[in-house]
């Protein structure tokens, strides 16, 4: 196991070094517009265009200042500087990240108890009141963007603008102060955000159990005389599930790289929202300190699932 | 004020999806002990900026952040409104009359010399810096601002305003001296010109540029590049950033929020603006128009940054009726026609293209007929020289006049017929370049402008672009020969015409290299003259003189002017909003709680 870790490891440090190289081609190479000349201001000469290039490195052969980006990450955990604020990247993304992580674990802990629970009683209950009921209510939350979603959430619960007014609104997260504040603030967001994905995965595992429920080893389960709730439990959504956590650790992983939306209709300062920002102002830095987080994240997540299958799967040994 | 300078985008992005109306908000119920009823500012009129109460928090709910606090840096209009509460320009224009320039940090009217290359500034004693600074503002502090400001660390964005003697024609590494800004005494400044520009320089001395900026602080955060001291700002005006004993702007979290508090070092005595309120809480990341304007609506103690949605505006304006206030954005959105590409070189061809364009239907693409007035020349409303080139009705050109504000296809047909083209439209078989931003509102007007250039025959090819290379990689670029630029907007920095003509329209500013304002590429040795001879003038002749140089440019159709935008503002209803007419934004140092 150690070994496929350290492994595993490699093979991830590897992979962001190819991404920070197609990032950088993409945004230094291929840039919409000279991030010189969107810095320089009122009618700028080509002196001072000359000066800011220097000043942000760009004129640099790019070689270097591929060698030097990938360096300054690896010595310094250093993305350079944004563009537009002067501020260093990597304060703008870790400043938000852990808003990322706390949007994202709720409302993955959300959506991955009652996808597994709404899943397994639709399965259980194949062609009942009960599955037709659960099914179609996860096709409506499928087809419900998240955007739109998110507003009518907040015109109708929130407690500034909302119709009734239960639960905290835009905005309310940022001026929150403490872990149960900041959690209370989170409730729509995590509803929302969690939606979607709760119902894509009670579909997915609905179908999965429905396939082991028909496999050779169930029935010999029943034939063994053990109860209805342990052969499903026990037997049946254990295997069903492995593919829902692989699903899962990417979700996340992609989800670490910014909410965007849900981030924000609820007004959140995380990653997603740094992101969104950056691409309307044309930061580069700060877009490739993003793009880099988000990469790692699923590249993480990723190798957290494998671990977990041998976990799940007695079959998996690594 | 090139068409990709900061603050077109500000506007020009939020004006996108906004209704705005022509009569305004009148008077809102004081519930506050003032004997007077505190008013918001109505389209148009003069607010009431004495009625405030002392005390309370407003928070701003604004959609993007400031592109930076260091007065130095910045060129954002929202870089600007929260400079412009922290710190003290020299000059500044206040909310009762937009066209006028008054003394903030400055002791009287700038002492301008006969030939016109020299500019004298007297400073107000009793003037002091917040903390950690504590000391008296001098004149050496404007000094050092000034030269700051030319160094690459720092990152001045508009350079070419001042052209004073000794100042470097490229950023400079370090903060070097400038021999033509001298010091006779702490209260006074001298700048000493390269040419005979002093009256427009004079008007540019309301930009950030101005803020006093004390070196002995400054220097260890100017040493860096890029300079720290963007989160290290003093204060000199009534509010100041939260900031720690070393000076350290915790109140500003950048891309999240930003936290003005009370200079305690402020002295009101010095200043002609009474700083009501106690805090000024900005969040900067309230990025759904939509729930920013309702939670403001429908909140307490809040304002919105700017333009509320088309939407949202409309229920204001049919329902709500009196939380929200109109003020002019000081300048204009237009269609540049590139008049060295044949047959636009043709004047009548000009002309015919403005007779028979739409306009009503590119300002609908923009929002409608509530994102502003249709132009009939280009200095905007409530503008110097605005009068003087005719005013709404203009200067009486059949071509660019109320009556064809729809388009007229005779009118048209008859100028190209003057132009060489008997059947009244264009024969030729080229195809010319449109070139706009990928993304609405600059997409859907330049769609609407290529479909009146081909009612007239012109093919055109309409290229899409990402928004930030519209400008720089494109229109400003004259070999790239764009035929018509589809999204450009030139709007204001500070109150003179000469600063919104000649940089678009004299044949001597034109970039061949890129860089270029003057995206019709007019080249007519008339304007040119007219422009030299009224730099030189000053008051009532000088509005005179750039009226009349409007009626040329005018005259000469090198563009077609659409809209003179118009910016909304909205508050909550306890909230006594007043509006900053140099910034067409809110202004903190007068707005008020209830």
């Amino acid at each position: 196991m150690a070994a496929y870790i350290v492994r595993r490891l490699l093979w991830t440090v590897l992979l962001l070094l190819v991404i920070t190289a197609i990032t950088f081609l993409i945004f230094y190479v291929l840039p919409s517009g000279d991030p010189a000349k969107l810095r320089a201001g009122r009618a700028p000469s080509a002196d001072t265009l000359a000066a800011i290039r220097n000043q942000l490195g760009l004129d640099k052969p790019l070689y270097q200042q591929y060698g030097e980006y990938v360096w300054n990450i690896v010595r310094h955990f250093d993305f350079g500087n944004s563009y537009t604020n002067n501020q260093e990247v990597r304060t703008l993304v870790f400043s938000r990240l852990p808003n990322t992580i706390f949007l994202v674990l709720g409302a993955a802990t959300i959506w991955f108890i009652s996808g597994v629970i709404i899943g397994t009683v639709s399965a259980v209950a194949r062609g009942s009141f009960w599955d037709r009921l659960l099914m179609g209510g996860a096709l409506v939350a499928i087809s419900a963007p998240v955007y739109w979603m998110g507003l009518v959430s907040l015109y109708l619960f929130s407690d500034d603008i909302g119709k009734f007014k239960i639960l905290p609104g835009s905005g309310a997260y940022q001026t929150a102060h403490g872990l149960i504040d900041k959690g209370h603030a989170l409730i729509m967001p995590w509803l929302v955000l969690a939606a979607a994905f709760a119902a894509i995965y009670a579909r997915l595992l609905r179908s999965n159990l429905l396939e082991t429920l028909s496999e050779d080893y169930i029935r010999t389960a029943r034939a063994k005389g053990l109860s209805e709730r342990r052969v499903v439990l026990r037997h049946g959504l254990r295997s069903a599930i492995t593919p829902i956590v692989t699903v899962l650790g990417l979700d996340i992983g992609i989800l670490m790289g910014g909410a965007i939306l849900t981030e924000t209709v609820f007004n959140i300062d995380g990653v997603g929202r740094l992101s969104f920002d950056a691409i309307q102002r044309g930061d580069l830095a700060t877009i490739q300190g993003t793009t880099i987080v988000l990469a790692a994240g699923v590249a993480i997540m990723s190798l957290v699932v494998d671990i977990l299958y041998a976990f799940l799967d007695p079959r998996v040994r690594y | 004020m090139s068409g990709n300078r900061l603050r077109f985008l500000v506007v020009s992005s939020l004006a996108a999806l906004t209704l705005v109306v022509a009569a305004c908000g009148g008077n809102d119920n004081s519930s506050s002990t003032s004997s007077k009823t505190a008013a918001a500012a109505p389209a148009g009129g003069t607010p009431d900026t004495t009625a405030g109460k002392k005390g309370g928090k407003l928070t701003m709910l604004a959609s993007s952040d400031v592109d930076y606090l260091d007065p130095g840096h910045t060129y954002y209009t929202a870089g600007e409104q929260v400079d412009g509460a922290m710190g003290r320009t020299l000059y500044t224009i206040g909310p009762k009359d937009p066209t006028k320039t008054i003394p903030d940090l400055a002791d009287g009217e700038p002492q301008i010399s006969a030939d016109k290359k020299t500019v004298t500034v007297k400073l107000k004693t009793g003037v002091k810096f917040s903390p950690p600074v504590n000391r008296a503002v001098t004149s050496k502090d404007i000094k050092y601002a000034f030269e700051r400001f030319f160094s690459v660390n720092v990152g001045g964005q508009y350079a070419s305003y001042f052209p004073v003697e000794g100042a470097p024609k490229s950023p400079t590494k370090g903060v070097k001296p400038i021999s033509g800004i001298t010091t006779p005494d702490d209260q006074t400044i001298v700048f000493k010109l390269q040419d005979a520009v002093a009256v427009s320089f004079a008007a540019a001395l309301v930009m950030p540029i101005t803020t006093p900026v004390p070196e002995e602080y400054a220097k260890p955060f100017d040493a860096k590049n890029p300079s720290t001291y963007n989160t290290h700002v003093v204060a000199s005006g009534p509010y100041m950033v939260k900031n720690d004993a070393k000076g350290n702007l915790v109140g500003y979290k950048a891309g999240k929020s930003i936290d003005l508090v009370r200079n305690p070092n402020w002295d009101p005595k010095t200043d002609d603006r009474p700083a009501y309120l106690d805090e000024i809480f900005i969040q900067t990341n309230a990025s759904d128009a939509n729930v920013s304007a309702k939670q403001v609506i429908a909140g307490q103690n809040m304002i919105l940054d700017t333009n509320p949605p088309a939407n949202v505006l409309k229920d204001l304006v049919t329902n709500i009726k009196d939380q929200y206030t109109q003020v002019p954005s000081g300048g204009f959105r237009w269609f540049p026609i590139n008049t060295t590409i044949k047959p636009f070189d043709n004047i009548n061809v000009r002309k015919a293209i403005l007779a028979g364009f739409d306009r009503n239907a590119a300002r609908l693409a923009r929002g409608g007929k509530f994102t502003g007035d249709l132009p009939t020349h280009f200095l905007p409303p409530e503008f110097p020289g605005f009068a003087e080139a005719g005013g709404f009705d203009g200067p009486g050109f059949d071509f660019l006049s109320k009556k064809n504000e729809s388009g007229d296809p005779a009118l048209a047909a008859s100028y190209m017929k003057k132009a060489g083209y008997p059947s009244g439209k264009y024969t030729g078989n080229e195809e010319f370049l449109m070139v706009t931003a990928n993304a609405d509102p600059g997409k859907a007007q330049a769609e609407v402008a290529a479909a009146q250039f081909e009612k007239l025959g012109f093919k055109m090819k309409l290229r899409l672009v990402p928004q930030d290379s519209t400008y720089t990689e494109w229109c400003q670029v004259p070999a790239k020969k764009v035929a018509v630029c589809g999204a450009a907007g030139w709007f204001k920095d500070f109150i003179d015409p000469q600063s919104m003509l000649e940089p678009t329209f004299a044949g001597y500013t034109i970039a061949k290299d890129g860089g270029n304002n003057n995206l019709p590429q007019l080249n007519d040795p008339k304007v040119d003259a007219a422009m030299k001879s009224a730099a030189l003038l000053e008051g009532a002749a000088r509005n005179k003189a750039w009226g009349e140089i409007d009626k040329m440019i005018t005259a000469d159709a090198p563009a077609i002017p659409f809209v003179w935008d118009k910016t909304t503002l909205v508050r909550s209803k306890n909230v006594v909003g007043v509006a900053n007419p140099y910034l067409a934004l809110w202004d903190f140092t007068y707005s008020s709680i209830k």
